[in-house]
């Protein structure tokens, strides 16, 4: 790298919108990004992660926002319904189905506005085609996902398995652990995601219910400020509103001419996509404070995982530290751009490196196993999905059990 | 993470994108030179230097500065002509970003599905992008470090392109006039252009007006 | 973005491609009164195209783009097919994004510049095939439809998929052979303009592209009725030649063909009461406006 980027700063290229320090029709001021977080008052609320969405969107300056209802996001989706009726957005709808909402978000986004929608498991993977697209027409589009088995069987109930279809559409993806990741996620993904030089969508995935359905406390900025709204002028392509150069533009050409030159084109396209993901982490590293979070990573055994695993984790290793075993973690919150270094890093002195996740796939453990030397230390598991809990002695016992301890026998299953 | 310096190419048949070998983009006051992030104003001086050293110094114009979309834009189409003169440099648009039937005549114009055809027909050795829009400009970089032996430079109005062998970042026209400044200084110091010599081409309605 | 903004910067107008330069001289953004007679005596806003020869597409295209009230307000939407080969050539905004969403796409699109230009209208029109509008995209088609927004549909309809090479497709006509239907396609020709008219468009109109003021007409008359009414579309006979086996000469015989008595594609309207009353409204005012101009000029200009 030809810098290193610091999370000390705790900020990013502070905002020269013209309307940074204007007050919306709302009245609220709009104000940086490093001020909402890092200069005003934050006061603790207790609220369901619904709600924190709701939060989230009354001070993000959207746009437009096109609902569709699928368990677990419809509550969080009809709140900022209630929000748009208050005057807090632009337009909202609702579509008639995932696949058609996430074109209508893309259109609003052609358009030059911000947008933000939400989704759930199949919904996931019925818009799925949108996703690339976004990507590649550099649509700056936040969809929050909140995780859910995919069919078939039929399933509502939390599991991560629909992450694992997102990791190469070009979009950011990033992993709320707790309520409050997901209110800090949202706000600064739009930060993040518009950046010129990133400008593509990002996925802010959190498990559903486990996140979406419980209370949780949260510090909240005041709701009398809120983001300075996007520019759609700045933008690595022309916003489609016929007030930009070149007139004669479409978004996005066929380059498909059939000769080498054309195949050039569409490979650096998509190159392009890659280096804007990447680009995302000097951004995403002061204003998250880092893509990892570690502690105790000088142990020889080391939990890393992302989402409600890590927490479910947290406990396990308190557990575990009452019988006298000492166990590090690492928690991952951003999937894409991969935080390969800093895992890299932070696993340098592990023999044991367990990643508990809520999905049959194993898709983090996967990517973690690509990036370490010696990945045989790599332990994929425990593991489960369709909606099952994690309970934290599981993750116990499945240490103990892998290293060879001897295991309580009380750990119920069932 | 490697050290990756991104030169003049030709360097691969799909050359990789900076970004993604670790080359971190600039911060305001800063430039890049062939990655390595230095102050601003220590880019102009290189930057001149290569267009005087060029054979076939080109701008390539873009949308962003071809149309007078806003007030502030015919004031930097103004810098440009100013710097290509005092160079001299030779002017090809990009006019837009279409691909083009049945193929675009490299004398007058690059396009960004194929830049290295014009680089290649006008043996173009140091070229200038601005007024392109980034998405484009960071194809047109790459492909030309790919299959080219072109010095690229990007005055870039965003954030800078990690693809161009040096580029600038937030350039507005004062950093426009401070390159054509420098390169007036540099002339006046007794550095010579070796610019081959050239007649600007001159477009009319149904074709060009110069031979 | 007003006709004064689509201009070159001094300093760089001569260095321009000059097919832009016409654009900027010649071409009649900002002309009210811009129709298809404009052609061959303006700068047309489609510059080249890659269809194939003779195909009715192409004349339908530069009908269209000379019909068009407000070209440098207005933003299309596209679908994949033939016409996406040809929109990078519009010298109008436009989008191509999935195969069948474009309805979709026209409707978040209409709505943001909606919110983000309230004192300028924006056209936003819709120019897909009759797989995208019928088969893939019907779903998104209709719903925009029954949510009334206000965007202008124009659905080519060659009766068959014919960027892929030839296959069925809904709007292909009773017992036609072709790929995918080997014994010849067995239900009959989706009633589209019918279909339309129930799901909420406030004005209908199916043609061919045999007559240019036709098209000029229909095309004006939808706009001008999204802008103010509702959903509007236009369907319009541009026949594959090249997959029904004429000749590229041949185009303009079988829409005239289609389109006499008896034939599928003879000329229909369907107006709602409030569209034909903003119709008319604007057919009184044009022709208060020429005759006023006319007056205006000296007698021996």
């Amino acid at each position: 790298m030809n810098k290193q980027v610091e999370t000390s700063d705790r900020k990013i290229i502070a905002s020269k919108h013209v309307k940074l320090g204007q007050k919306n029709q709302k009245g609220q001021t709009y104000t940086d990004v490093n001020d909402i977080f890092y200069k005003a008052k934050q006061t603790p609320s207790f609220l369901t992660g619904s709600e924190v969405i709701r939060a989230a969107i009354k001070i993000a300056s959207v746009g437009t926002s096109v609902a569709y209802p699928i368990t677990p996001q419809s509550e969080a989706a009809a709140l900022i319904g209630e929000l748009y009726s208050e005057g807090y957005l632009d337009e909202y709808f609702r579509g008639e189905s995932e696949f058609a909402v996430m074109g209508q978000c893309a259109g609003a986004a052609f358009g030059g506005h911000r947008v933000f929608t939400t989704t759930a498991g199949p919904g996931t993977l019925r818009a799925m085609e949108n996703f690339p697209m976004w990507a590649g027409s550099r649509l700056p589009i936040q969809v929050c996902v909140t995780c859910r088995g995919i069919n078939s069987p039929l399933s509502i109930q939390p599991d991560t398995l629909e992450m694992h279809y997102l990791l190469e559409t070009g979009m950011l993806v990033w992993h709320a652990e707790t309520a409050q990741d997901l209110f800090d996620f949202i706000l600064k993904g739009f930060i993040v995601a518009e950046q010129p030089d990133v400008h593509v969508p990002i996925a802010t995935c959190c498990d559903g219910f486990f996140v979406t359905h419980t209370k949780d406390t949260v510090e909240l900025p005041p709701d009398d400020i809120c983001l300075t709204p996007y520019d759609p002028y700045r933008n690595p392509q022309p916003v489609m509103d016929m007030e930009t150069a070149p007139i004669r533009m479409m978004r996005d050409p066929f380059v498909m001419k059939s000769n080498y030159i054309s195949y050039a084109t569409h490979a650096s396209w998509q190159q392009e996509i890659k280096a804007a993901v990447e680009r995302s982490r000097k951004h995403t590293i002061p204003l998250l404070d880092g893509l990892i979070d570690e502690h105790n990573t000088d142990r020889e055994i080391l939990v890393v995982s992302s989402g409600t695993a890590v927490s479910q984790s947290r406990e396990a290793i308190r557990l575990l530290e009452q019988e006298g075993i000492k166990v590090g973690l690492v928690k991952i919150k951003t999937i894409r751009p991969f935080p390969y270094e800093e895992v890299r890093q932070a696993t340098k002195k592990a023999k044991h490196i367990f990643v508990p996740e809520f999905n049959v796939g194993g898709w983090l453990a996967r990517e973690i196993k690509a990036c370490i030397p010696d990945n045989e230390r790599v332990y994929a598991g425990p593991h489960v999905a369709g909606g099952m809990t994690m309970p934290s002695e599981v993750i116990v016992d499945e240490i103990k059990k892998h290293l060879g301890m001897e295991t309580a026998e009380a750990v119920s299953l069932g | 993470m490697s050290n990756y310096e991104v030169k003049a190419g030709p360097e691969a048949f799909l050359p990789p994108a900076a970004a993604t070998m670790g080359n971190v983009l600039p911060d305001p006051g800063e430039a890049h030179i062939g990655g390595k992030l230095v102050p601003e104003d220590d880019a102009y001086d290189l930057a001149a230097r290569k267009i005087l050293a060029a054979k076939v110094p080109t701008i390539f114009p873009g949308p962003l500065v071809l149309w007078k979309w806003t007030d502030h834009v015919a004031e930097k189409a103004k810098a440009l002509r100013e710097l290509a003169v005092e160079a001299p440099m030779r002017l090809i648009p990009m006019a837009d970003y279409r691909p083009k039937y049945p193929k675009i005549i490299q004398e007058y114009e690059i396009n960004p599905n194929h830049p290295n055809l014009t680089i290649w027909h006008n043996k173009i050795d140091v070229c200038i992008f601005i007024g392109v829009h980034c998405h484009m400009a960071n194809l047109s970089l790459k492909i030309i470090r790919g299959g080219t032996s072109c010095y690229t430079i990007a005055m870039c109005a965003m954030a800078g392109h990690e693809d161009a062998c040096l580029s600038f970042r937030d350039a507005d026209l004062n950093m426009i006039q401070k390159l054509t400044a420098k390169i007036k200084k540099l002339k006046s110091e007794g550095v010579e252009s070796q610019a081959e010599p050239f007649t600007q081409f001159v477009m009319g309605p149904s074709g060009p007006l110069t031979p | 973005m007003s006709k004064e903004k689509i201009v070159l910067c001094e300093d760089l107008a001569d260095i321009m491609p000059p097919e832009y330069q016409e654009l900027v001289e010649t071409a009649t953004f900002g002309n009210q009164d811009r129709g298809w007679k404009d052609i061959g005596s303006s700068k047309e806003l489609i510059e080249q195209h890659s269809l194939c020869a003779g195909c009715p597409e192409s004349i339908a295209f530069r009908y269209i783009l000379a019909s068009l009230p407000a070209p440098e307000d207005t933003v299309f939407v596209g679908s994949t097919g033939c016409t996406s080969l040809v929109f990078p050539h519009v010298a109008v905004h436009n989008i191509h994004s999935l195969f069948g969403n474009q309805n979709a796409i026209a409707s978040g699109l209409k709505r943001t510049l909606k919110a983000r230009f309230p004192d300028v209208e924006k056209d936003v029109v819709v120019l897909a095939g009759d797989g995208a509008t019928v088969d893939i995209g019907l779903d998104m088609t209709m719903q925009s439809w029954f949510r009334q927004e206000k965007f202008t549909t124009i659905c080519f309809d060659n009766e068959l998929y014919a960027n892929t090479g030839g296959q069925e497709s809904g709007l292909m006509q009773k017992g036609f052979v072709a790929k995918m239907a080997p014994n010849g396609k067995n239900f009959e020709k989706v009633r589209l303009p019918e279909i339309a008219r129930e799901a909420g468009c406030a004005y209908v109109a199916l043609l061919t592209v045999s007559k240019p003021n036709r098209v000029e007409q229909a095309i004006k008359n939808a706009i001008y009725v999204a802008r103010e009414v509702g959903p509007t579309f236009v369907q319009l006979y541009t026949p594959c030649i090249l997959e029904i086996g004429k000749q590229s000469m041949e185009g303009l015989d079988e829409m005239k063909e289609s389109e006499s008595i008896g034939g599928r594609f003879v000329q229909k309207e369907y107006i709602t009461e409030e569209a034909q009353k903003l119709l008319d409204s604007i057919k009184e005012e044009t022709k208060a406006r020429k005759k006023a101009a006319k007056a205006k000029k000296p007698v021996n200009a």
